[in-house]
């Protein structure tokens, strides 16, 4: 199983797709601190509540380890590597479970990188047009924590839907419109089942008050469930179809 | 001893399609087969069930007597090319073969080793999507070594293949089987293969039409090779010494039946007679494979 998660690894260091990703997950966290740290106003970035809200901007980390994983599943159908893959380990879940790992893995170099953008430029923001750090020590340990548990997850998520849907355009898609079409609209519409939505349940994960959002301690535990449940989808498909 | 590979009542179902039809079969170590077919006669399909891709609908198949999936380590026994084209465009040729020989924990050194044998070395930390099609075979090759296998899958292997390439991999093939290891190559041309195989499998519409080695075939049909030499006389007495008839035809030449060329300019090199002109007459292999899977085509 170890070599199955360094050979993960290697995939996943071996072409460009990643470095993109990351570029791309910079590019759109380092835009929207900017334009939300400058835009609001003095009063606005005051509160606590705010000032949450602002630093988790370095979560939509999220997206960009959700798309990795999901391109470390359906690149190997797209290219065909997966049938390589699988004649050297034909041990079909231990491929995925690797998958699964090198997915969190991922995930967390991800949310290190999101978070340090974000924070750094956050509270450059915040410090820098006077206004007082308002997040008690244990608001941000939550926030970074979360922010880094939830992203590492979406991770896991992104290589099991790619596992059951292989096609990487329709998982692609599905991911986005899951994240940010679907899930919104419910949770506007009918938030008492839209706050089991992983983007949500993440969101009571890193300690956001909005209302109707789930406790911490219950987001983290749906966000495990959405993960577990994907992965275990992922896993039991592959193991059952053919390889074509 | 066992067979290497064994096909028993192999059958797979597409819907209401029989791609594979109650197909048995089994394979000798240190032999060369042909598995020979048109295009959809279920050829890739049966490679694919043999090395664990797919399940077989009924029936089974055991490569060294337990079927690929439930073997530990099978790439260190098997080498399988399923595909041409099973590469990442954006990724080296190095690291391609990297993150398979990881997986199995086959070091480095045998990365460089199978890189140097299929003559990618200059290439191999390019990207793939620079590589021609010879240069992906060879690349596709290289995984299939990594594991210093003992019996070798290759699917439509010549495919896109120059003839220099063609000729690289005979020669690589029939060394491979001289040091008593086993290969399945398919095709869908007999004239590809018929220079590297001993035996030859031939299916039609996923059923067994044949099952025989490449000189009995010739020699069933009545194929001929033509010999041209400088003493005539002295290798029609080395040829029937080696049970081949042959018949004389004047202009020095003769017609030896039931034989390959091989076979036949191996007894002239053994028996030291100078042969001018070597030649399988017309394309009777090729009619012969024409016929056996018409034959079936218009049965069914």
């Amino acid at each position: 199983m170890i070599r199955q998660i360094k050979a993960e690894l290697l995939k996943i260091r071996s072409t460009r797709t990643t470095v993109g990703l990351l570029l791309g997950m910079i590019a759109l966290i380092l835009l929207f601190t900017l334009l939300t740290g400058l835009l609001s106003s003095v009063l606005s970035l005051s509160t606590t509540e705010n000032q949450r809200q602002f630093l988790s901007l370095a979560d939509l980390a999220g997206v960009f380890s959700a798309l990795a994983g999901v391109m470390l599943i359906a690149s190997e159908y797209r290219y065909g590597t997966m049938r390589p893959t699988i004649l050297f380990t034909p041990h079909r879940s231990r491929v995925l479970a690797a998958k699964v790992v090198a997915g969190v893995l991922a995930g967390i170099a991800f949310s290190v990188v999101g978070e340090v953008i974000g924070w750094g430029l956050g509270y450059a923001i915040i410090s820098g047009r006077g206004i007082p750090f308002a997040l008690s020590g244990g608001d941000s340990v939550q926030l970074l924590l979360g922010g880094v548990g939830s992203v590492a997850l979406w991770g896991a998520i992104g290589v099991g839907l790619g596992a059951v849907l292989r096609n990487q355009v329709s998982a692609v898609i599905t991911l986005l419109a899951w994240a940010f079409v679907v899930s919104p609209l419910l949770f506007g519409l009918v938030p008492s089942v839209g706050r089991f939505m992983p983007t949500y349940a993440g969101d009571g994960l890193i300690g956001l008050t909005t209302r109707h959002l789930l406790p911490a301690v219950a987001g983290g535990f749906v966000l495990v469930g959405w993960t577990a449940l994907l992965a275990a989808a992922g896993i039991a498909l592959t193991a059952r179809r053919d390889v074509t | 001893m066992a067979s290497v590979v064994v096909a028993e009542s192999l059958t797979k179902r597409f819907g209401g399609v029989l791609a594979v039809d109650d197909l048995s079969f089994a394979l000798e170590a240190g032999t060369i087969t042909g598995f020979l077919g048109p295009n959809g006669a279920g050829k890739t399909t049966t490679l694919r069930m043999l090395v664990g891709l797919a399940s077989p609908t009924s029936g089974r198949a055991l490569v060294f007597e337990r079927p690929y999936a439930e073997l530990e380590q099978p790439a260190l026994r098997i080498g399988a090319v399923l595909e041409a084209t099973d590469f990442h465009p954006g990724r080296s040729g190095r690291d391609h073969l990297r993150m398979l020989a990881t997986a199995v924990g086959v070091p480095d050194s045998r990365v460089t080793e199978v890189l140097t044998l299929v003559e990618l070395q200059d290439a191999a930390r390019r990207r793939v999507k620079g590589y021609s099609l010879g240069m992906r075979q060879r690349l596709g090759l290289a995984a299939a070594l990594l594991g210093e296998p003992e019996l070798l899958v290759l699917d439509e292997p010549a495919n896109g293949l120059d003839p220099e390439g063609v000729r690289w991999l005979r020669d690589f093939l029939r060394s491979f089987a001289s040091e008593g290891h086993t290969v399945l190559i398919s095709s869908h041309v007999l004239a590809e293969v018929a220079q590297t195989v001993e035996r030859v499998l031939i299916i039609s519409r996923g059923r067994l039409v044949i099952e025989s080695s490449l000189s009995d075939l010739t020699a069933r049909v009545g194929g001929a090779i033509r010999v041209r030499s400088a003493d005539p006389a002295k290798l029609q007495t080395a040829l029937a010494a080696a049970n081949l008839k042959t018949t004389a035809s004047g202009d020095q030449v003769l017609f030896v039946h039931g034989a390959t060329s091989e076979r036949v300019g191996d007894v002239a090199f053994a028996a030291g007679v100078a042969v001018h002109e070597l030649i399988a007459e017309g394309s009777s292999l090729e009619e012969i494979f024409l016929e056996l899977t018409a034959h079936t085509e218009a049965e069914s």
